[in-house]
């Protein structure tokens, strides 16, 4: 101040005054003045056109259950248990991740205590067909629309606990559990993975050994590796699991099996000979309490074997129907695809959770200006801002519509399409939770730094879907079982010199395609092109792998190590499976959809789709089934597309039928929920 | 009555006085309890978008004349209409109703309404969408609809679903009243001030002169009180309610209470599964569905959608439970409909879902809502959007 001369006193003085008088203007001018001057948010559903009925749109993605899922939706938001918020005006859920871990487990539970109470667990065990498990697919889908801890929580007692009772369990099981789990009289986990061991389920070290004498088995922990790992519900609230172990037999080893153990008695205390840990804060899901167990030569009775496949007798003797181990743990294991499935649609949702709130906020936002002193530009309307959701958009459409076949192929199910159910969601659990990282990361950045705050969803939710690369099968690891699968075919047509038959693969029955010289809109455009593009990809990459797999062994490779060294390969194979027929399913749902705005819109998305797959995957230009030139044709006509969904963004995102209680304040009106009047919290 | 600057302009059914920079609409059919006429409603419609664009309006305040402050919508004569010429004629009554609404809930100044008295129907249309609600101790709130045959609409599926726990089905399927201090706990009342003082506090809004909600809010507050809840009140029933509305079904929350029933027996308890037993069943399966709807969409959505459902129960195509119930309740009044169907388990969801779809009349378009886009609206109405 000391240094400052009074000139600049002086001026210093007037420019604070006039900042004074500026200010006071403003008040005095009301609302209509300080828009002018000041941002003020504007509402897309007032500047923006939606030209198709989003009910209907809502239909064709949602599809089954609406009612149900709305029901649901009000449960949550009417309940204090939810922790709604008001930010700008409206209101919104979300568990309240300040919580410390304990206390986000403890919400979770009594979260599920009291949808248990009003009646949304009804039947989940006790019924049965595929009305029920379209409904419990709906529940899941859209609890996990809330919090997935929440979801995952839920599926582990019922589809994991309770699927292995129904599945690997008979009469005796079904009789004494299921009633009971469905009330959660007895909360249930599932104990398969170990620290050792993942996805190599058949490597556990976990021992169960029948002691005649007693009638029991005997669990047993031999060494640290096979601690049970990640088992959710284990550290603070199951009171039962199903454990895999490998079954000793008069010194014999049958192969893994399951088994019931009573963990916890009816007042949470351990029970002799189990030691439980926790497994400490993750990086995402802490309202769920993941727990590390030991068995220290727990004894439980013989009839606790879930015998469906196979069983022991009083007198020590096994038995079972299927006599090769590969083809009984096959059998086994098949039941639990439920997980892939559901894992497969909470990405889709999570995935629709980020892309409305990325775009609902880049419509309305802006940021510099095309011309100076015009207003600035709705991000959105930037063609670089289309261009990184736009593809998106549509395609968790394509995803969505490929989440439904997928679940209407699971509740159908037969022993013959339990292969195809297998391979399916194998790829569609790799490709679509991949897809929702991507789209998160994606929308996060779109988000700027708004994406960073918690309450934003979209950034959060990348930590809390993570895991799902990993669990029900690693998607690296599922993408090989897929070529495998595709090799199979492959290899049995061949040498039988037999038709393709099953997984879409009968137009290799046909002639090679030819992709037109001359790529016009149009032809782009037709789903024709799109559908012949994408099968000249799996095809070629079916045939490149084949060669290398023979190549491999006819140079003395071994089978398992000939798939290792094809991993390029393998995994472009199975993505190129899962995008034909992610393509196929969204085209197929297009059909039924009549003529008017609403399939303009679908059908732009799918080409959209389409193009966007072919002008991602490197292998288009790497093997030549377009050149350059038409590479270039691509990438015009899906900046073109781009453009053109422009206008339906705001309808498109709303079709998703998320309720804005279920978005972020930074999807509403950002400017009043930041406003000083609403920042105590 | 009127002071010296201030002008009377006299209409037959909406009075208005302007103060200053306030307009005060009075609602006046005292004989038919201020019921909402087809000119009562153009005339309310015509002024607000008036008001909005006139600099000179900063304030709007609603009342009614007579010991009612309105009755609902003139339902009989959308009957007469109906019968006169067709369902169209009917529909067009309810455009205009539901277009005041939506411009009420989107509204650039503040709408204060003095609920004096009765408030029913078509009277929270033109009540709760607005910014403040001012309850007495005369006040008595009801949705009736489902007992008419109709549903709650103006918009109720918007306002209703968003009262605390499951209390918005409570009120939508039951028809059940309320009094002042219920809804200020509820919230469908912003703030409580006895009938004695409201003079006072009419007189001071009229010097407010601003359209600051945070202004208008402190002078109502400095003649508010805070009611006490009767003993036998609902609202203190919300633990129950919660527990037999929130179920799926029409059925399950019948079920749910006659539970709660077998447990405790009470003349609360009694009175609800007794209402819920003599409305039109076909009504209080749309009802409900309505209001859960509601409560996931927007207010535009909310109305745009109630509007298809009042042109199904108009067309009577689907269902003539509607001219049942004013043949049985507002002319004949032999208060004892013969609805069609009778009995819940009789309704699929497949009838019930046609109320919501569009009419099959290539003549006919769905609400149409009008363009807010050149406002500046404020904070509360951008989140009813």
């Amino acid at each position: 101040m000391s240094s400052e001369s009074p000139t600049d006193r002086a001026s210093r003085r007037t420019r604070i005054l006039s900042n004074h008088l500026t200010t006071s203007d403003l008040q005095v001018g009301g609302n209509s003045l300080q828009s002018n001057i000041c941002l003020s948010y504007s509402p897309p559903e007032l500047h923006e056109k939606i030209e198709f009925e989003v009910r209907k749109m809502r239909e064709l993605l949602d599809v089954h259950n609406l009612r149900d899922r709305d029901w649901l939706f009000g449960l949550m938001m009417q309940s204090k248990l939810f922790n709604p918020q008001e930010k700008g005006g409206k209101v919104f859920v979300m568990p309240d991740f300040n919580h410390t871990k304990e206390q986000q487990r403890e919400m979770t539970m009594k979260r599920i205590e009291y949808l248990l109470e009003r009646g949304v667990f009804d039947g989940w065990l006790t019924t049965r067909g595929p009305e029920t498990e379209m409904r419990k697919f709906a529940f899941m889908e859209t609890l996990g629309i809330f919090d997935q801890s929440l979801a995952i929580k839920i599926g582990v007692h019922f589809f994991l606990w309770g699927g292995a009772i129904q599945f690997f369990g008979t009469k005796r099981h079904h009789d004494k559990w299921l009633r009971d789990t469905e009330t959660y009289r007895i909360k249930g986990c599932f104990a398969m993975t170990e620290l050792g061991h993942g996805s190599n389920v058949r490597g556990i070290e976990t021992v169960a050994t029948y002691d005649p004498k007693t009638d029991e088995f005997v669990i047993t922990t031999p060494c640290e590796s096979a601690q049970k790992y990640w088992i959710g519900g284990a550290a603070n609230h199951a009171t039962h699991t199903v454990v895999f172990s490998q079954l000793n037999i008069n010194g014999r080893n049958q192969g893994v099996h399951a088994f019931i153990v009573q963990l916890r008695d009816f007042d949470g205390n351990i029970c002799p000979n189990i030691r439980i840990a926790d497994c400490g804060h993750k990086i995402g899901l802490n309202g769920v309490d993941n727990g590390r167990i030991w068995f220290d030569n727990v004894r439980i009775p013989r009839e606790n074997l879930l015998n469906s496949v196979a069983d022991v007798t009083p007198d020590g003797q096994y038995k079972s129907a299927i006599q090769d181990p590969d083809q009984r743990f096959a059998a086994f294991l098949a039941p639990l695809t439920s997980g892939r499935v559901t894992i497969s649609l909470s990405a889709i949702y999570s995935a629709q959770i980020g892309l409305a709130i990325a775009i609902r906020y880049a419509l309305s936002r802006r940021a510099f200006s095309f011309v100076p002193n015009e207003p600035e530009v709705l991000l959105l309307d930037y063609p670089s801002h289309q261009r990184r959701l736009l593809p998106l958009v549509a395609k968790t459409y394509a995803m969505t519509c490929a989440g439904n076949y997928l679940k209407k192929m699971y509740v159908k199910r037969t022993p013959e399409s339990n292969k195809t159910i297998h391979v399916v969601s194998s790829g569609f659990k790799a490709v679509l939770t991949w897809h929702n990282m991507r789209t998160l990361q994606e929308c996060r950045e779109a988000c700027g730094g708004q994406g960073l705050k918690t309450e934003n969803q979209v950034g959060h939710l990348k930590g809390e879907y993570d895991v799902q690369s990993t669990f029900e099968g690693d998607n690296n690891v599922l993408m090989q079982q897929v070529s495998k699968a595709l090799l199979g075919e492959f290899i049995a047509a061949k040498k039988k010199n037999k038709p393709f038959k099953g997984l879409g693969l009968e137009y290799m029955n046909e002639h090679w395609p030819v992709i037109p010289s001359q790529l016009t809109s149009d032809i782009l455009r037709s789903s024709n092109f799109q559908i012949t593009a994408l099968r000249l990809r799996e095809r070629d990459l079916l045939n490149r792998f084949a060669a290398e797999m023979s190549q491999h062994q006819s140079n003395g490779v071994n089978k398992e190590y000939a798939f290792a060294l094809g991993y390029q390969l393998a995994e472009d194979l199975g993505r190129a499976f899962s995008d034909r027929i992610i393509f196929e399913t969204f085209l197929n749902d297009e059909g039924t959809v009549s003529t008017g705005p609403m399939k303009d819109a679908v059908g732009k998305l799918r080409s959209l789709y389409a193009l966007t797959c072919m002008e991602e995957d490197a292998a288009f230009l790497r093997y030549g089934y377009l050149s350059t030139e038409k590479a270039a044709a691509v990438r015009a006509e899906v900046a073109k597309l781009c453009s053109e969904l422009r206008p339906h963004a705001l309808g498109l995102v709303s079709s998703f039928g998320v309720p804005s209680a279920f978005l972020s304040p930074i999807a509403f009106n950002w400017i009043d929920s930041n406003a000083w009047s609403s920042s105590s919290a | 009555m009127a002071s010296q600057d201030s002008v009377m302009i006299h209409t037959d059914q909406v009075l208005v006085e302007e103060k200053s920079s306030a307009r005060i609409l009075v609602l006046n059919r005292p004989k038919q309890l201020n019921a909402l006429s087809y000119p009562m409603i153009s005339r309310l419609l015509e002024l607000f978008l008036a008001y909005e664009a006139d600099p000179n309006v900063n304030l709007i305040i609603l009342k009614g004349n007579g010991r009612a402050f309105c009755a609902g919508g003139d339902v009989a004569a959308v009957v007469h209409d109906i019968r006169k010429a067709n369902w169209k004629s009917g529909a067009q009554f309810f455009s205009k109703e539901f277009i005041l609404n939506y411009v009420m809930a989107t509204y650039t100044k503040p709408q204060v309404s003095i609920l004096n008295g009765i408030v029913m129907g078509g009277g929270n249309g033109v009540t709760m969408h607005g910014r403040f609600r001012v309850a007495t101790e005369t006040s008595v709130f009801a949705m009736p609809e489902t007992a008419l045959g109709l549903f709650p609409d103006v918009g109720a599926s918007y306002f209703l679903s968003r009262l605390p726990g499951f209390f918005g089905e409570y009120v939508g399927l039951t028809g059940a009243r309320l009094d002042g201090a219920e809804m200020l706990a509820c919230g469908l009342a912003t703030h409580f001030v006895p009938a004695t003082k409201l003079s006072l506090l009419e007189e001071a809004l009229y010097k407010v002169d601003s359209s600051d909600p945070a202004i208008i809010s402190a002078i109502i507050d400095c003649y508010s009180q805070k009611p006490k809840l009767k003993d036998l009140s609902a609202y203190k029933r919300l633990d129950v309610i919660d527990r037999c509305f929130s179920r799926k079904t029409v059925e399950d929350i019948l079920s749910a209470l006659e539970r709660e029933s077998m447990d405790k027996a009470d003349d609360w308890i009694n009175n609800t599964i007794w209402s819920l037993k003599k409305a039109s069943p076909t009504s209080l399966k749309i009802s409900l569905r309505s209001i859960r709807e509601g409560r996931i969409q927007g207010v535009g959505q909310c109305l745009t959608r109630e509007f298809r459902m009042v042109c199904h129960v108009m067309e009577g195509k689907l269902s003539k439970d509607f001219f049942e119930g004013c043949r049985a309740i507002l002319l004949d009044k032999d208060r004892n409909p013969k609805w069609e169907p009778a009995r819940l388990e009789l309704i699929s969801e497949g009838m019930v879902e046609q109320y919501f779809s569009r009419m099959d009349d290539e003549e006919w378009d769905d609400l149409k809502l009008p363009s807010r886009s050149n406002f500046v609206l404020p904070g509360h109405a951008i989140a009813k959007l």
